[in-house]
């Protein structure tokens, strides 16, 4: 299949691609040709992954372990697990983990007999070696091999001491550090008639199934379904993708997953000027996060309906501190308790672009920021590059002829400088049309004792503030095509390659088929082509 | 089930006497001593970054436009010895400083930005080479070094800790815990290589856990010391399926499961564990807490080699207690003169507080671990208005065991920054010949200082 890649206008020296990766310049088409699938990357599992797949496989309480912050370069954990190499502390890190684990299970008799099924009389008694077989399909994915069933047991009974429960311990001590336990590892089998292609077996793509849809390992039925071959066909795929997502679990996955598409993370440590904002706390942060997922709770699972409207709804959930800041009425909001309300018609905020936590995170503590909140606009939302400034360019914003310049004007004065004039005049448009809402995100009608100038452009489109921006969004393809990007990102653990254009585009077709149901989405993704290949890797 | 293979009986605990672990932590004794350091009548020196963000404020020796601004250089002395206004604070301890230098590494012009102070600074700054490029132009500037820092370079050459090593090769520590970007590699300043950091510890409570927690008996250890190899057997069978990138990977993994298997046949310290900390504080608090921790550690030569990191690179850092209201960064964008000057001085009396602990901590040889010290003090950049590179601030602090003048004013105009490296390598007996990388090797260390 040979298509063209969509085009984007050519605005600018400092307007990047869609995507960042691609190597053509911006006003020439693109050829795409057909899908042939990228090398595997082998992600370690982020720090929630690790805790939820104890927690799946041990029950709670589980001890309350450190381990290596996650790095999240491109936005997300998956990339940053499949790039970052693992630090020595971080091993012993890991180490400690695995002892602490093993002990609050095993060191617990009523626990590790329901966790065992049996009591073994003496170290190398079948219950051990039953049991750790069994556990170690869950840590690892996939059965055992021989050879590791027999290097576990053999620790199982070297160690014990005498006493086959201290040989368990150490087992799982043990597993609770492999490899094949904290990397996922997606080797594939090779695919005949396709050279270098090999395609993920059944346990690998159940993997990456319930990594993708519950952010842990497969659960029992999964595993079984792996192991049947059900995996082997769409339509099995298909079944278990709508399973995993009627579950719980997907509700706090894809909840990740948007929290790092829309590098929520910056919310923590938010800090406000408190001569400006005598009204921020740090529980304000907090609620302005819960606004969001709850957000994205109504539209992608409540409602299932079409995820743009994330970007232009006016209905909303708000706790007491929101209320009072956006100035709406919700008698029953407290300080726990969101209700949901409707945004104003009339009024200056829709879509998330003008909930307090985007406002708010792309603000400095005394000012908002034009620039950065266009930044996001054109780097998270749309998937634009920016490039970073020149070097040796003078940064400051003059404060200007006037005493009450605006941040407008300032701002203004600075692109007048022909080295920083390309990058802001792509840049800061979309970023003027949020300044009627300060810092902490409140509304404003002033700045500097002048009336806020709300207006502003997208690519030439003249805007007349964040509303109108709100419903240029609601359409404009490169929305969902930069969702389609970073689903791919987060899935995969890697940026897409070129060779993977054809699918990525495929999958927008079918999102936008579905009427842009992100359930459908993932679905889409879960059961393509590209989900369940690899490039055979380079030795 | 396959044949089952023996667990290796490692050799195990070198200095077991009758079965109680003897550790080889010792507080420095006159038996363990090189003979250069006992020639010098002082222990074996230690290595150690202090790094602060952002640089210092701007002046003319910055460039034209700083020069602009017609604001007095206060960092620079005047003569030979280290005074100055900046320097008031870290004078007590005699530290030597380095002017007019800066990085002299190539700067590729694809992808774009890599003149960025943060970054060609940082990197330079600490590594001697050019930042890796990749992924550089992306939004979240995922930037990384081509090769170790120095603190690393240095805890893994051969001839650092010798037939020696402590129980930590090294240790990393963070104060600030505000970031620039979230995205975890400029929350570090020590790497071993590329996408492979030391994100340094931020809480003293964690920082005392990983030195002075009780170990379990000799016994126990010697039981999870074996346990690893079984480990490695699973890394190295996932390994053979590996491409080269993951594989690598993995054998890092794998030589750190190594590392731990060595510390745990050194077994328990002998060190005098100190009250356990509380966490919190401002960054002075901070700052004297985490350096007494690290202060105990090398005393009783738990490790040689540290960095400890005041901020992080572009910090965001809020200094309020100074009655600046915006984060650092912006406070250097915007021009601020006056709150960066205050900024710079406050980041200076922290040093200058870590250098008053190590002073007051004293040797069993006589002395005090500032005879022992090596400690490079430096920042990712000139000055933050403009990111500008030039007049890099370096400091040296600590007598090397004898190998470093004290004291000193060495200047340079336009002198390569790396060395500084080369001085400190030099310094801890390490011989190079030359030092820099991609344009910035140089031969000759910093004049004066050894």
């Amino acid at each position: 299949m040979h298509r063209l890649l969509p085009l984007l206008l050519a605005l600018t020296a400092c307007n990047g691609v869609i995507g960042d990766m691609s190597p053509q310049p911006e006003d020439e088409p693109a050829e795409v040709g057909p899908y042939a699938p990228a090398e595997a990357v082998l992600p370690r599992l982020t720090g929630v992954q690790y805790r939820n797949v104890l927690v799946d496989v041990f029950g709670e309480p589980l001890p309350a372990v450190t381990l290596e912050p996650d790095t999240n370069p491109y936005l997300f954990s998956n990339i940053g697990g499949a790039t970052t190499t693992l630090s020595e502390r971080g091993t012993a890190l890991y180490d400690d983990a695995a002892h602490a684990i093993a002990q609050a299970v095993v060191g617990d008799a009523a626990r590790r007999t329901e966790l065992f099924g049996c009591e073994p009389a003496a170290p190398g008694d079948a219950c051990v070696p039953d049991g750790l077989g069994r556990i170690g399909r869950q840590l690892f994915r996939r059965p055992l091999t021989a050879d590791e069933e027999a290097r576990w047991v053999n620790v199982s009974v070297e160690l014990a001491v005498g006493d086959p429960w201290q040989g368990a311990r150490y087992a799982l001590a043990g597993m609770l550090q492999s490899p094949f336990f904290l990397y996922r590892a997606e080797i594939g089998d090779p695919i005949a008639g396709e050279d270098g292609w090999r395609r993920l077996n059944g346990y690998e793509l159940a993997s990456r199934l319930s990594f993708l849809f519950w952010n842990t390992a497969p659960d029992a039925e999964l595993l079984d379904a792996a192991a049947s071959g059900a995996l082997d066909t769409k339509e099995g795929v298909l079944e278990q993708a709508w399973r995993l997502l009627e579950d719980e679990r997907a509700r706090d996955a894809i909840q990740h997953f948007f929290a790092e598409y829309l590098d929520l993370g910056r919310l923590e440590g938010l800090d406000r000027d408190p001569e400006r904002y005598a009204t921020f706390t740090p529980t304000v942060a907090a609620s302005m996060r819960s606004e969001v997922e709850l957000l994205v709770d109504d539209v992608v699972f409540r409602r299932d309906t079409d995820v743009r409207e994330l970007f232009a709804t006016r209905q909303t959930f708000v706790n007491d501190e929101l209320a009072t800041l956006y100035g709406v009425d919700a008698p029953d909001a407290t300080p726990i308790t969101f209700v949901p309300v409707e945004l104003p018609e009339s009024g200056p905020r829709a879509g998330i672009l003008t909930t307090a936590a985007f406002l708010a995170m792309n603000a400095h503590p005394t000012e908002t920021s034009p620039t950065l909140r266009g930044k996001y606009v054109r780097e998270r939302v749309l998937c634009q590059t920016v490039q970073p400034p020149p070097p040796d360019v003078v940064t400051e914003l003059a404060m200007g002829e006037e005493e009450a310049a605006t941040l407008r004007e300032r701002l203004e004065q600075h692109r007048r400088d022909p080295a920083c004039a390309p990058c802001h005049a792509f840049i800061d448009p979309p970023g003027f049309l949020f300044e009627s809402f300060d810092s902490m995100g409140g509304h404003r009608t002033e700045e500097a004792g002048m009336p806020v100038n709300t207006s502003g452009d997208l690519d030439g489109i003249p805007l007349a503030d964040a509303r109108d921006l709100a419903t240029m969004l609601r359409d404009d393809p490169r929305v969902p095509r930069c969702m389609v990007r970073q689903l791919h990102r987060h899935a995969t653990g890697r940026l897409e390659e070129q060779s993977e254009m054809a699918a990525l585009l495929e999958l927008e077709d079918t999102f936008a088929a579905s009427g842009y149901r992100f359930r459908d989405l993932l679905v889409a993704l879960a059961t393509s082509e590209a989900f369940r290949t690899v490039r055979e890797v380079t030795p | 089930m396959s044949a089952s293979k023996k667990l290796s009986r490692r050799r195990f605990l070198r200095g077991a006497i009758g079965g109680t672990a003897v550790a080889l932590a010792l507080p420095t004794l006159e038996a363990t001593l090189s003979s250069r350091a006992r020639a010098e009548g002082t222990g074996d020196p230690f290595f150690g970054v202090v790094f602060w963000a952002n640089g210092l404020p701007w002046h003319a020796g910055h460039g034209g436009e700083q020069a602009s601004a017609g604001m007095p250089d206060l960092w620079t002395p005047a003569g030979a010895t280290a005074e100055s206004p900046l320097l008031a604070e870290l004078q007590r301890h005699r530290v030597s400083v380095a002017t007019g230098l800066q990085p002299h590494t190539e700067v590729p012009s694809t992808p774009p930005g890599q003149g960025d102070g943060h970054m060609r600074g940082f990197m330079v700054g600490l590594t001697g080479d050019r930042i890796r490029p990749e992924g550089f132009d992306h939004p979240s500037h995922t930037l990384t070094a081509l090769r170790p820092t120095l603190d690393q370079y240095i805890a893994k050459h051969p001839d650092f800790y010798g037939d020696l090593p402590t129980r930590f090769r090294s240790v990393q520590v963070g104060v600030s815990t505000a970031r620039f970007h979230d995205y975890g590699h400029w929350n570090a300043v020590s790497y071993n290589g590329p996408d492979s950091l030391n994100l340094p510890i931020l809480q003293p409570s964690q920082l005392y856990a990983q030195l002075f927690a009780v170990p379990p008996g000799a016994d126990v250890l010697e039981r999870r010391a074996r346990l690893l190899d079984a480990v490695m057997d699973d890394a190295r069978s996932l390994q053979s399926q590996l491409g080269a990138g993951d594989r690598m990977r993995v054998e890092a993994h794998l030589d750190h499961l190594s590392e731990i298997q060595r510390r745990f046949s050194i077994g328990a310290g002998t060190c005098e564990a100190p009250a356990p900390p509380s966490d919190g504080g401002d960054l002075l608090q901070k700052t004297e807490t985490m350096g007494q921790l690290l202060a105990v550690a090398l005393q009783c030569n738990l490790t040689r080699v540290f960095s400890f990191m005041l901020t992080s690179p572009a910090t965001t850092h809020v200094f309020s207690n100074l009655g600046v209201p915006d984060g650092m960064h912006k406070t250097c964008h915007d021009g601020h003169w006056e709150r960066v000057r205050a900024i710079a001085a406050h980041q200076m009396a922290a040093f200058a507080r870590f250098l008053d602990t190590l002073e007051a901590t004293e040797e069993p040889t006589g002395g005090t671990l500032m005879d022992r010290a090596c400690i490079l003090g430096v920042s990712e950049y000139g000055e933050g208005w403009k990111h500008g590179t030039r007049e890099l601030p370096v400091v040296l602090a600590g007598g090397a065991s004898g190998a470093l003048a004290r004291g000193v004013h060495v200047r340079e105009d336009g002198g390569n920054v790396v060395k500084a490296h080369l001085t400190i390598l030099r310094a801890l007996g390490l011989e190079h010949e030359s030092w820099g990388w991609n344009g910035g090797e140089v031969r000759d260390h910093l004049p004066g200082l050894i």
